[in-house]
């Protein structure tokens, strides 16, 4: 009952379009993340799910079940705010029973039902405390609760830890994911951090200007980014991208990418995929996927530009302003001087097509 | 330069001290000046208040010591069945318009905190009765409710017949009249006031209540109203201190009449002052209820404030 199915649903806000079409299937239990820029639409989305605007087009299943002219307090959903929009004026107590009361449940099970969740959050102690002024673990803990004491089939968190510095967000990660786990219901977690999409999410759904761009497991989506948009959006910093036409050099089939030379001959799957362009391609390969080449074998020569050393890891910035490689290698990678010879490895490359920037993929 | 260049002349304490002594020195005449005008009529008022003085009497105020009664004014006051029924009419008054005003206000202001299209011209009538001066809004209304005026063509639309009720001259009616534009006047500052405070309640809360199942008129109880609730209390203690000294509009329309059917405090005190000339009760009567209303407040606020 709590899979949650859109179909073909649109947006507009008077002249501006905020959602172009979105067909999305969630599974039952399934934790899926909504990530994008900002006004990418998946706020849209998500406030469309809890019924907080309506679709101009389109229609949203929850399971079975047409949601069209459901209002909101009916759809069984729980929603996290991004500012958790806690009642400050009542204790934690009525927060947390707060929808019971409203839905006129006995007072028997109110109770019940109140200190089982409190326990389950560790906010016993807490219950007959002001929420005004509760620490933010608490207070988004406190969201949490209030939402799931009413047992809801579906979760919507709307960018619960922006708010929270980046220490504190590792450890309401865990904390959510765990807690999800717990729950076991439906969930929609909508960021525009990927950390978070990647560290929680089962699958994640990558939007752009109210398009959605791919959806795929955390692995899918890093691994074979479905356009160019995905392909640099995810990963820090995103995937490398050169335009470039396609050559038959000795070794094989190869890409022409002007100011950088000629790339290394490509594999054999990305060679079949190359097949398929029409005319110029995009060839991508990640950062990570990068290593120092011994001289005989082919590979792009390039200036060193900037070195970023943050911890465990090493960014440099190699080649001219007009076509800059990113290249991360472990702190411990002895760096030459001068001018480097990197070529990435021929499993990690990714070819695009130049005209509409999909991926080439081998059928 | 030498070392004692860098030491200053006076040690840093007593050089505040100083200028805190400075700054007191300064200030000192406009104090007292503010101190003389709240301080000075309230004890004059109470000179005269326990005197049988009257302009004219022949002798200045400052010897009204020659008519000194002690505190009879004050036991003549709870014997004055013409001032306690003034007041029992007053707290009438407040007790009708105040609610009504704020039902009316906080209707109105929740209408206004959605968009509708001719929002704006629609607050800017809606406020406007507060922009009259109150005394051409009493002689609007005077007009208004005359026996051939518009109130009755409006009535007799509805009853078919021709309507002449003479409201202004009727015991009940005129009561009727003058707290009708009491209403229509000070709607507009309680709807002002709880706008703004409806504006105020955070729309994720009221989202937030709404996803867990709250009907409007629950998250109307549980998250606006206790939101509001300052805002609340003020506009109601504004409205009732307001209310209570309501004199320019009523005055200009009944004159506090027919006979004292209209009569408020305040309309009693002007006319115990500039008809009866008794100046020494007059101050007694302002100073006991000026004493009453301020405890009254206070009590009214702390209460409410809870």
């Amino acid at each position: 009952m709590s899979a949650i199915t859109l179909q073909h649903l649109v947006k507009r806000f008077g002249a501006f379009t905020a959602l172009k079409s979105m067909d999305l299937a969630i599974a039952d239990g399934e934790f899926i993340a909504l990530l994008g820029p900002s006004g990418c639409g998946k706020s849209t989305t998500m406030n469309i799910i809890a019924g907080m605007e309506t679709p101009s087009e389109g229609r949203i299943l929850f399971g079975e079940r047409d949601m069209a002219g459901v209002p909101m307090g009916r759809r069984g959903v729980g929603f996290v705010f991004q500012n958790y929009a806690i009642f400050t004026h009542m204790s934690v107590r009525r927060n947390l029973d707060y929808g019971l009361r409203m839905t006129g449940r006995p007072a028997k099970e109110i109770a019940r039902r109140t200190s089982a969740m409190a326990e389950l959050l560790g906010l016993t102690d807490l219950l007959d405390r002001p929420a005004q002024g509760l620490s933010v673990n608490i207070l988004q803990r406190l969201a949490i609760g209030r939402s799931a004491v009413m047992e809801p089939a579906i979760f919507l968190l709307d960018e619960p830890l922006s708010n929270v510095d980046a220490a504190f967000r590792a450890v309401m990660r865990t904390e959510l994911k765990s807690l999800q786990r717990q729950f076991k219901q439906t969930m929609v977690y909508v960021t525009h951090d990927q950390l978070e999409a990647m560290t929680m999410a089962d699958r994640i759904a990558v939007m752009d200007h109210g398009v959605l761009q791919q959806v795929g497991t955390p692995l899918e989506v890093y691994n074979t980014p479905a356009n160019t948009f995905v392909a640099r959006f995810i990963g820090s910093p995103g995937m490398n991208l050169f335009t470039g036409t396609l050559t038959t050099t000795s070794a094989g089939l190869a890409v022409d990418l002007g100011p950088l030379g000629i790339s290394p001959p490509l594999a054999l799957a990305q060679a079949a995929a190359a097949q398929q362009a029409k005319g110029a391609v995009i060839y991508g390969f990640r950062p990570e996927e990068v290593g120092l080449a011994p001289p005989s074998e082919p590979a792009f020569d390039l200036p060193l530009s900037l070195t970023e050393r943050i911890g465990a890891r090493t960014i440099l910035h190699l080649g001219t302003p007009q076509a800059e490689v990113r290249a991360v290698f472990q702190s411990g990678t002895a760096i030459p001087e001068g001018l480097l010879r990197l070529a990435p490895a021929p499993a990690a490359v990714r070819l695009f097509d130049a005209g509409t920037g999909t991926a080439l993929l081998v059928a | 330069m030498t070392l004692t260049d860098t030491q200053p002349l006076i040690p840093i304490k007593r050089a505040k001290d100083e200028g805190a002594r400075l700054g007191f020195r300064l200030t000192l005449p406009a104090q007292l000046l503010v101190l003389f005008i709240a301080v000075f009529p309230l004890l004059m008022q109470l000179y005269i208040s326990l005197t049988d003085w009257s302009p004219l009497s022949g002798a200045s105020w400052p010897q009204a010591w020659q008519f000194w009664n002690s505190f009879a004014n004050y036991s003549e006051m709870i014997a004055d069945k013409r001032l306690w029924s003034a007041l029992g009419r007053t707290l009438f008054i407040i007790a009708i318009c105040v609610p009504i005003e704020f039902l009316l206000g906080l209707g109105l202001a929740t209408l206004f905190v959605d968009d509708f299209p001719g929002k704006r011209v629609a607050y800017s009538i809606l406020i406007a009765p507060m922009m009259v001066v109150p005394a051409v809004a009493g002689y609007m209304f005077f007009m208004l409710f005359q026996s051939g005026g518009p109130v009755n063509d409006i009535l007799s639309w509805f009853t078919l017949d021709p309507v002449a009720i003479a409201w202004l001259s009727d015991r009940h009616l005129a009561l009727v009249a003058v707290m009708v534009t009491d209403i229509w006047q000070w709607t507009p500052l309680m709807f002002l006031i709880l706008l703004a405070g409806l504006v105020g309640v955070p729309a994720d809360q009221l989202k937030a209540a709404a996803l867990l199942g709250a009907s409007p008129w629950q998250r109307f109880r549980t998250i606006v109203i206790p939101r509001m609730k300052t805002i609340i209390i003020i506009a109601l203690a504004i409205r009732v201190i307001e209310c209570f000294k309501i004199f320019d509009t009523l005055f200009i329309m009944t004159g506090g009449g027919p006979g004292v059917a209209t009569e408020t405090i305040s309309v009693y005190i002007y006319k115990v002052t500039t008809n009866d000339l008794i100046w020494g009760y007059v101050a007694a009567i302002a100073l006991a209820i000026l004493i009453v209303l301020s405890i009254g407040a206070v009590w009214a606020m702390k209460r409410l404030a809870r």
